[in-house]
């Protein structure tokens, strides 16, 4: 959950994209102002190298890095870890603890998933950004003032959220000083083989008493051309599971499988399925023309939303074998509810 | 004659970086035109520009006008810095924390601007 890692540890920004110069270049601009920065991007993409490299060339280096999850944690856990209590704050509260805030005190504090922050946290999250760091602990009475340089991270695309209500606009602007973004892999493909240079030599480095047999040219234009929907991440397990395998050819037919969407997953079959209805229900100007009969926006509109449901209840119930009182608690909708929308949506369990 | 006033103009929509820097080069002004934050960025820590003035939009992709304020006003404290914007409040306060010295609101009239632009060097 957090971490406090030694100055110049973390990885280079691998990449010759325009994309990865473009990031590289901004992060050697900014890395001394110590504006509020915030780095977009997929999930995989590496928003935290982009923080570590950002610490790292700033004057902060060496100082402390804390990265805290605001997705990880539920609202008044997160609170706590945020900006810490006083003995006796609460129930269990036995001793004083520093927030994260506080530890990350002339340092990094990087925050990500801040999407995911809920909203009476964000507001106090914006008085502390506001008030220039200052904050109390959970009962205390007192106010902290900590110098703590803010990064935060996201995956979402906060200007929808605010038109959601999900994210408050002030705390965007306060926030989005400096916005980085990283583009995904799959808009990058020469990215790639740097990339897996970069990551075959790391893991060469520590699984050195194997041998090691490198990745062929063929398995590399492959990996070029997969879409890596898990982004570098996705690209990292693969590339340790080739080079401890010893073999990629079961690693690339299974990947290649599950991009086709051909393997007999239950899940992954629904989502072909739902892809191909999606785009029938996008074809405008055959399917689904307006000139149909049937044609009319609620009309789609209640198809799309039957077609999203599906998919979605599928999954849950797949990852909890069918359990379906778990499975009603993940989608917070009633027991009932979930009995009724399997029977109206047609949902049938697997055969065994 | 008196040399020329330096000016930066930094806004990331062509049409208005084009009139704002043609009007003023017509003034007479030695215009330098961004239409970046980081082209803008650049060219403040560039040491041979000394900018007598500096106009930047808010709102601004990657480094946002607010940087631009902060980071001159840092390198530059006595430089004196325009903010102009579209958009709502936030940014607008935003840019006055960062101590610019104007926020002028969009759509404004060009006189305007360049009577805040003397004003201001003549202080």
């Amino acid at each position: 959950m957090s971490n406090k890692s030694k100055p110049n540890t973390g990885p280079p920004i691998i990449g010759v994209s325009k994309d990865m110069q473009r990031v590289r270049e901004l992060i050697e601009h900014v890395a001394d102002t110590g504006l509020n920065i915030v780095v977009f991007g997929e999930s995989g993409v590496g928003k935290e190298v982009v923080a570590q490299n950002l610490y790292q060339q700033s004057p902060r280096s060496g100082k402390p890095f804390i990265k805290i999850n605001c997705a990880a944690l539920p609202e008044g856990l997160l609170e706590s870890e945020l900006f810490g209590y006083e003995r006796g704050a609460f129930t269990g509260a036995e001793q004083k603890k520093k927030g994260k805030f506080q530890l990350a005190h002339s340092g990094v504090l990087l925050l990500d998933e801040i999407g995911d922050m809920s909203l009476p946290l964000q507001a106090k999250l914006l008085h502390v950004l506001q008030s220039g760091g200052e904050f109390s602990p959970l009962g205390s009475e007192k106010e902290v003032k900590s110098d703590t340089w803010v990064i935060a991270a996201t995956n979402h695309d906060l200007k929808k959220d605010i038109d959601e209500g999900k994210f408050r606009e002030d705390l965007y602007y306060r926030l989005n000083i400096i916005k980085i973004h990283v583009s995904p892999l799959r808009g990058r493909p020469e990215d790639i083989p740097p990339l897996i240079d970069f990551y075959i030599k790391e893991y060469t480095a520590m699984l050195q008493n194997r041998h090691i047999e490198k990745p062929s040219v063929k398995v590399i234009d492959q990996l070029c051309a997969y879409s890596w929907p898990g982004n570098v991440r996705e690209l990292q397990n693969i590339l340790k599971r080739i080079l401890v395998l010893g073999d990629s050819s079961e690693v690339m037919n299974e990947l290649f499988e599950s991009e086709r969407g051909t393997s007999n997953n239950k899940v992954t079959a629904s989502i072909q399925g739902h892809h191909a209805s999606l785009d029938g229900l996008l074809d405008l100007d055959g399917k689904n023309s307006p000139d149909n009969e049937s044609f009319s926006l609620k009309n789609a509109k209640q198809e799309a939303v039957e077609m999203v449901e599906r998919e979605i209840i599928s999954h849950v119930l797949a990852k909890t074998d069918w359990n379906r009182s778990k499975a009603s608690k993940i989608l917070k909708i009633s027991y009932k509810t979930l009995l009724y929308k399997i029977s109206d949506l047609k949902i049938v369990p697997p055969q065994k | 004659m008196k040399k020329p006033f330096k000016l930066l103009i930094i806004d990331d929509a062509e049409e208005i970086l084009i009139a704002l820097e043609n009007f003023f080069k017509n003034l007479n002004y030695e215009v330098t035109a961004a239409s970046t934050g980081l082209d803008g960025l650049k060219q403040i820590e560039d040491e041979s520009a000394c900018f007598d003035l500096i106009i930047t939009d808010l709102v601004l992709p990657n480094i946002s006008g607010v940087a631009i304020i902060s980071i001159a006003k840092q390198k530059f404290p006595d430089t004196p810095v325009i903010a102009i914007t579209g958009w709502g409040e936030h940014p607008e306060s935003l840019a006055k924390e960062a101590k610019a010295d104007f926020v002028l609101e969009k759509p404004f009239k060009l006189p305007e601007l360049e009577q805040l632009v003397e004003n201001l060097l003549n202080k």
